[in-house]
C-alpha cells in the first residue's frame, strides 16, 4: 500500500512555459528506500518540493495517505508527517544546532520532555559532538551543517522522510554512517524513505531506484558491478 | 509557549539590528514623553488661567464719544462698590481707590465660579449700577497673560508631531531594511511547518519588547529631561514646573505599542505574502 503517491501530475514554475515534468504517476511505499537520479537541472528538487508540501502540482494531485496534500493542512503535513533534507539545508544559520533542532521539535508538537537530550543523542547518531552542537550553524563545516540538517528531520519521527543530495558534502565513512540511519529507518523502523541523490552509495540501499530525463521518470535496474 | 522562547532567543541573536532599533525607539520615545508632558502642563495651566480669568469681573463707564473721557457717564461711589463688593456670589473683591475717588474701572470682582456672572451683574443693576456702565471680563490681560504659555504649548505640539511622525518613518525603514534577513528565516520556519500566524506572533513579541524596554527607558530619561527643556522654552514670567501623571505614560505607551504594531504590520504584511517555497528559493 503506497504511502505516498503522485497522479498524472505536471508541473511547471509560474511564468514559464516548459513542463518541468508531465503526466507523472509515481507510488512510495512505507518500509522502502527510494532514490532519484537525474541530471542537473532534470527537476528532482521541483518534484520533492511537491512531495514535501512546499509546493503543489500544475495538474494532477500529490496524496499522502490518500488525502490530496493541496486540500489538506501542508503547515501540519511538513510540521508532523514528514522529515524534509533541504539541498540548501535550510537552518537558522543564527542560532545553534540545538535551537534550531529543539525550534523544530516545538513546531512539530513533539510531546518528548527533555528535547534537548532528545537532540543530543540524535546528533550523536550522526557524529555531532556536543560542543558542536552549541556552535552556530555558521561556525560548522558544509558536511557538519548537513548532517544537523539530517537531525533536524528526524527529530519529530516522521512517517515520510524526504531528503536532497543529503550526502553531497560528507566523506565516506561518514555517508556510510548516514546511510545505515536512512537504511535502518526504512527496513528496521518501516518509514517511507526518498532520496536524491548523485551517488553511487546512496543507491546501494535503495530498494527503487529511479531517474529523471527530460520530464519523464523512468525505474531503473540497479547496477550490478 | 515556544512562540515567546524562540522571539526572546531571537532578539539576543540579532543584537545589531535590535539594539539599532531601541536606540531609535528609546529618543522617539523620550522626545515624545517632553513633548506631551509640556504640553499637557501648558494645557493645564492654560485651563487653570480661563477659570481664573472668567471668575475676574470689571466695570466700567461706557464711552459715548470717540477719544472721550468720562465725560457725562454717571458716577460710582466708593459706596456704591460696596455695596456691589457684598454679595453671595463673590470670592473676593479688590477695590481700586484713588485721589479720594472710587475707581469703578480699577476694581476688580472675584467671582466664586464663571457662570455667576449674569447673576452677579442683575444684582449690581438692583442696586444702583447704571445702566451706561459696562460689566466685563479683561481679554487683553488674559491674552497677555496666556501668550506664552500658548506659545509654549504650540512649540510642543509641533515637536510631539515631527518626532512620532519622524519615529513612524524610522521604524518603517529599519523594518523594511531587516525584512530581507528576516525573510529567509521566516521562510525556514514555514518550511518547518510552523503557522502564519505563530510567525507574527512570534515578529510581535519581539518588537513589543524592544519597545517595553525602550518605553521604561525612555520615560525615565522623558521625565528627566522634561524640565529643563521646558525651562529653556519658556519666555513667561516665573518659572513653570512639569511632571509626568499616569495619563501620559499611558498615552506614550499606547503610542509606542501602536508604533511598534504598524512596525511589525508592515514587516508582516510584506513577509506573508510570499510562499516559503519562494523565499527559500530566492535565497538558495
Ligand atoms: N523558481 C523557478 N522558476 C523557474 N524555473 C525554475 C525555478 N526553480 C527551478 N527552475 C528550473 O527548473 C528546472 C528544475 O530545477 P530543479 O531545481 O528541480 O533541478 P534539480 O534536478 O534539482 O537540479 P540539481 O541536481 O542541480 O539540484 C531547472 O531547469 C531550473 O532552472
Ligand atoms: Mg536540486
Amino acid at each position: 500500500m503506497s504511502t505516498l503517491a503522485l497522479q498524472n501530475v505536471t508541473y511547471k514554475y509560474e511564468g514559464s512555459s516548459k513542463n518541468i515534468f508531465k503526466d507523472v504517476n509515481m507510488d512510495f511505499e512505507k518500509g522502502k528506500v527510494y532514490t532519484i537520479v537525474g541530471k542537473s537541472g532534470a527537476g528532482k528538487s521541483t518534484l520533492l518540493n511537491l512531495l514535501a508540501g512546499l509546493d503543489t502540482a500544475t495538474e494532477g494531485s500529490v496524496t499522502y495517505e490518500n488525502e490530496n496534500l493541496a486540500e489538506m493542512n501542508r503547515n501540519r503535513y511538513r510540521a508532523k508527517n514528514a522529515g524534509i533534507i533541504f539541498q540548501g539545508l535550510n537552518l537558522l544559520t543564527n542560532a545553534t544546532a540545538i535551537d534550531n533542532i529543539v525550534l523544530s521539535m516545538n513546531i512539530s508538537g513533539v510531546s518528548e520532555r527533555n528535547k534537548k537530550a532528545k537532540t543530543y543523542s540524535l546528533l550523536e547518531k550522526v557524529g555531532i559532538s556536543k560542543e558542536k552542537a552549541t556552535r552556530k550553524i555558521l561556525k560548522l563545516s558544509g558536511g557538519e551543517q548537513q548532517r544537523v540538517a539530517i537531525a533536524r528531520a528526524l527529530a519529530h519521527d516522521p512517517e515520510l522522510i524526504v531528503a536532497d543530495e543529503p550526502t553531497g558534502n560528507l566523506d565516506k565513512q561518514t555517508e556510510d554512517s548516514i546511510l545505515k540511519i536512512f537504511s535502518s529507518l526504512a527496513h528496521d523502523e518501516g518509514k517511507c524513505v526518498i532520496i536524491v541523490t548523485h551517488s553511487k552509495k546512496v543507491t546501494n540501499i535503495a530498494d527503487e531506484m529511479w531517474g529523471l530525463d527530460k520530464g519523464v521518470f523512468r525505474q531503473m535496474t540497479k547496477d550490478k558491478k | 509557549m515556544y512562540v515567546f522562547e524562540h522571539a526572546l532567543l531571537n532578539l539576543g541573536k540579532n543584537k545589531g539590528r535590535n539594539i539599532l532599533l531601541g536606540i531609535m525607539l528609546f529618543a522617539v520615545i523620550a522626545s515624545a514623553v517632553i513633548a506631551l508632558s509640556i504640553f499637557n502642563a501648558t494645557d493645564s495651566i492654560i485651563e487653570n488661567a480661563r477659570i481664573e480669568f472668567n471668575t475676574m469681573i470689571q466695570i466700567r463707564p461706557q464711552r459715548r464719544q470717540m477719544g472721550g473721557n468720562d465725560n457725562g457717564a454717571s458716577t460710582v461711589t466708593l459706596e456704591d462698590l460696596h455695596r456691589f463688593a457684598d454679595s453671595d456670589y463673590l470670592s473676593g473683591v479688590q477695590i481700586g481707590v484713588g485721589g479720594g475717588f472710587a475707581r469703578g474701572n480699577e476694581t476688580v470682582f472675584y467671582l466664586r465660579s464663571p457662570e455667576l456672572l449674569y447673576a452677579f451683574e442683575a444684582e449690581m443693576r438692583e442696586k444702583g449700577l447704571p445702566d451706561d456702565w459696562a460689566v466685563f471680563r479683561d481679554e487683553s490681560s488674559y491674552r497677555r497673560m496666556i501668550a506664552p504659555i500658548e506659545n509654549l504649548q504650540d512649540i510642543s505640539l509641533t515637536f510631539l508631531i515631527v518626532v512620532m511622525l519622524f519615529g513612524a518613518a524610522i521604524m518603517i525603514l529599519l523594518s523594511v531594511i531587516a525584512i530581507r534577513e528576516r525573510k529567509y528565516e521566516i521562510g525556514v520556519l514555514r518550511a518547518m511547518g510552523m503557522k502564519k500566524n505563530k510567525v507574527v506572533l512570534c515578529l510581535w513579541v519581539e518588537t513589543i519588547v524592544i519597545t517595553f524596554v525602550c518605553f521604561v527607558f525612555g520615560i525615565i530619561v522623558g521625565t528627566v529631561l522634561s524640565n529643563p527643556v521646558a525651562g529653556a522654552l519658556w519666555t513667561g514670567e516665573g518659572q513653570i514646573n512639569i511632571a509626568l501623571n499616569g495619563i501620559t505614560a499611558l498615552q506614550i505607551l499606547g503610542a509606542s505599542l501602536l508604533l511598534a504594531t504598524i512596525t511589525g504590520a508592515v514587516s508582516v504584511s510584506r513577509i506573508t505574502k510570499y510562499e516559503p517555497i519562494k523565499i527559500l528559493m530566492e535565497r538558495n
